[in-house]
């Protein structure tokens, strides 16, 4: 404790002026004092429960005594817990990075024990050859580029945002590949919101090494829950299918069910006489309207009939 | 550089309904409905954009060879292999929704007198229905009714409203036109229209302010991106005149969101329209209570 008390702080302060030092400076000392804030309310507290309880169960000074010795051991752990926390912070940022190397390690340990050389060689093999394949290898390097991406919008963060008293940064969670690059869902806290983040969004591009970031909300009934495309790809110059022609099947139709349509003729200028413009019809299966007379001001009306020839126009208010 | 995809995140995407072919060629008709979100595209992060199309009516707009009629087969397409879905298209221009003529219950082609008798008969169907649903003590038609959706398709609006016909016959469709747009969309008569510049000109400023949803494909200039959109969007940056003239098909979307989003619509080639088309004409053909229609 004594050495983030006051006296070295004003003088890093001094030697240094940036704004970068005070924000440090800032976070480090409320820090201390959260730690010992936290050490002195366990303390009392534990003490005080503990004395409570154990007054029932033996003599009141013995209780006094256990309360004396059991508070302030709770209350250094919890001192030691909050005094850590950047490095538990850093731990929990590393958890997938951790995770999967202790499994690899592990996981090879046992593997190597559990076979022979030869068939070792082979699920290496094959494992690597599995990486020629390009969507596997695609697949594979999206998960990476989302690990990759967690710690560049951390860094990013931390880089920005002094926005608050203590410089907390947004909570980051999971990351998701999607078709144009990945998609990170983030959670605020106080002191940040949606538009200072999406001003920043160029340079949270630039931290990534993408394109372009778009910052949305994601729920809207939570102002603090938003969602970050990273977009590193364009999509929309792709050609999409939407996918109905899968459910017909490509011999859905036996070929002499479908409808033939008899192709007109006069398709050439001087095959079409000059008065009466006739637009030659297709003969299909269905009625097809008659076709538009000659352009005009006048309009032969046709009376109101429906499909089936029944007369409707009784049944139309004007 | 084009690159070809399959409705990416499938798993959002209808082709979970699977399709079945009973044993003896009796085609079964794929289980999609009007009333599921419809797949209408991309949106800019690969993710599916779905419309609700069954209570929404929508405005297309854009210069020639944007991808208008492309986005309306797609629409078309799905309305056709939807359950209980009657289909009532305008094209003046015959080819582009000409494949779903025989499937249609009306098809218009470039006839105004055509368009009117059918507007007017939509128009009695959506005063039953509503008189229905008086009688029902409701405001809304939903799923369980086993009402059939009647799905209203103009492409080349301009051609009626403002081209064929006289004055008097124009105004009267854009007077029908106005009704059933207005109140088609709670009783199961959505409408999906696309003309090229939806300016005073070409439909009134009243008909065009009743399309809930947008999709603006290039535009030549900020101004016709505005007045397909609706307002200012350009001024906030959403103008579909920034598209590249060679990504057809990629438009401006205003549905749900409240804001326009840049999505790419996906595209039914001929053959697959075709595939579709036939295929569900043979449904309709070899099994007639397919489509039982409970329309009053
Ligand atoms: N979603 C899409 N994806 C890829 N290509 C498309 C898409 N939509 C349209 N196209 C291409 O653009 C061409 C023109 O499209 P479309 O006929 O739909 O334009 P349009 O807007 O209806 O034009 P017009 O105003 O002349 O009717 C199509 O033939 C097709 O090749
Ligand atoms: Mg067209």
């Amino acid at each position: 404790m004594p050495k983030f008390s006051g006296r070295g702080n004003r003088r890093g302060f001094s030697r240094s002026g940036g704004t970068v030092t005070v924000l440090e400076t800032r976070v480090h000392r409320s820090s201390a004092r959260n730690a010992r804030v936290a050490f002195i309310l366990t303390t009392i507290v534990i003490a005080l429960l503990t004395m409570t309880i154990a007054s029932d169960y033996m003599n009141p000074v013995l209780a006094l005594l256990l309360a004396a010795g059991l508070g302030p051991i709770v209350g250094a752990l919890v001192w030691v817990v909050v005094r850590i926390w950047p490095v538990l912070r850093v731990l929990w940022w590393w958890t997938p990075e951790i995770t999967s190397a202790l499994a690899l390690v592990y996981g090879w340990l046992w593997f190597a024990d559990a076979t022979d050389l030869v068939v070792r060689l082979i699920v290496v093999a094959a494992l690597g050859g599995s990486f020629a394949i390009p969507p596997v290898r695609r697949r594979v390097w999206a998960v990476v580029l989302c690990l990759f991406v967690r710690h560049r919008l951390r860094v990013c963060f931390a880089q920005f945002i002094i926005a608050n008293q203590s410089g907390t940064l947004p909570f980051i969670l999971m990351a998701r590949p999607t078709p144009v690059g990945e998609r990170v869902w983030i959670y605020l806290r106080p002191g940040l919101d949606l538009t200072y983040l999406q001003a920043s969004a160029e340079k949270i591009a630039v931290a990534c090494s993408a394109a372009q970031t778009v910052i949305e909300r994601v729920n809207p009934s939570n102002a603090a829950f938003l969602r970050v495309d990273i977009k590193r790809r364009e999509v929309l110059t792709a050609t999409v299918k939407p996918g109905l022609t899968d459910l017909v099947g490509a011999d859905g139709t036996p070929i002499d069910d479908t409808t033939a349509v008899i192709a007109p003729s006069a398709l050439d200028l001087p095959d079409v006489a000059d008065p009466a413009v006739k637009a030659a019809k297709p003969a299909t299966t269905r009625t097809v309207p008659p076709a538009r007379p000659a352009p005009g001001p006048v309009f032969q009306p046709t009376s109101v009939t429906s499909a089936d020839g029944e007369d409707v126009s009784d049944l139309i208010d004007f | 550089m084009k690159r070809t995809t399959t409705a990416p995140p499938v798993g959002e995407v209808p082709t979970a309904f699977g399709i079945s072919t009973a044993p003896d060629g009796v085609p079964v008709a794929p289980m999609l409905s009007m009333f599921d979100p419809m797949f209408i595209g991309i949106d800019e992060f690969g993710q599916a954009v779905t419309l609700d199309l069954v209570f929404h009516n929508i405005l297309v707009g854009g210069e020639p060879g944007g991808g208008k009629s492309g986005l309306l087969n797609t629409i078309t397409a799905y309305a056709a292999m939807a359950d209980n879905t009657r289909l009532v298209l305008f094209d003046g221009k015959l080819v582009e929704l000409g494949p779903w003529m025989d499937i249609a219950d009306e098809f218009v082609g470039p006839d105004l007198e055509h368009a009117l008798s059918v507007l007017r008969r939509l128009q009695v169907v959506i005063n039953n229905r509503y008189a229905w649903l008086r009688a029902q003590r409701r405001r809304k038609l939903d799923r369980q009714d086993r009402m059939s959706v009647i799905l209203v398709v103009l492409d080349e609006l301009a051609l009626y409203s403002a081209t064929y016909g006289t004055k008097d016959q124009r105004e009267e469709f854009d007077r029908l036109l106005r009704d059933v747009v207005a109140r088609g969309r709670a009783c199961g008569v959505p409408v999906v229209a696309a003309t090229q510049r939806p300016s005073v000109d070409i439909i009134p400023t009243s008909l065009r302010d009743l399309f809930g949803y947008r999709a603006a494909f290039r535009c030549t200039t900020i101004n016709s991106s505005d007045i397909v959109l609706g307002r200012d969007w350009a001024s906030q940056g959403y103008s579909a005149s920034d598209i590249d003239p060679e990504n057809r098909g990629m438009a401006y979307l205003l549905a749900e969101t409240g804001v326009p989003r840049r999505i790419k619509a996906a595209y039914l080639n001929d053959a697959e329209i075709y595939q579709i088309a036939d295929y569900m004409a043979w449904i309709r053909r070899t099994n007639t209570t397919a489509l039982s229609g409970t329309a009053a």
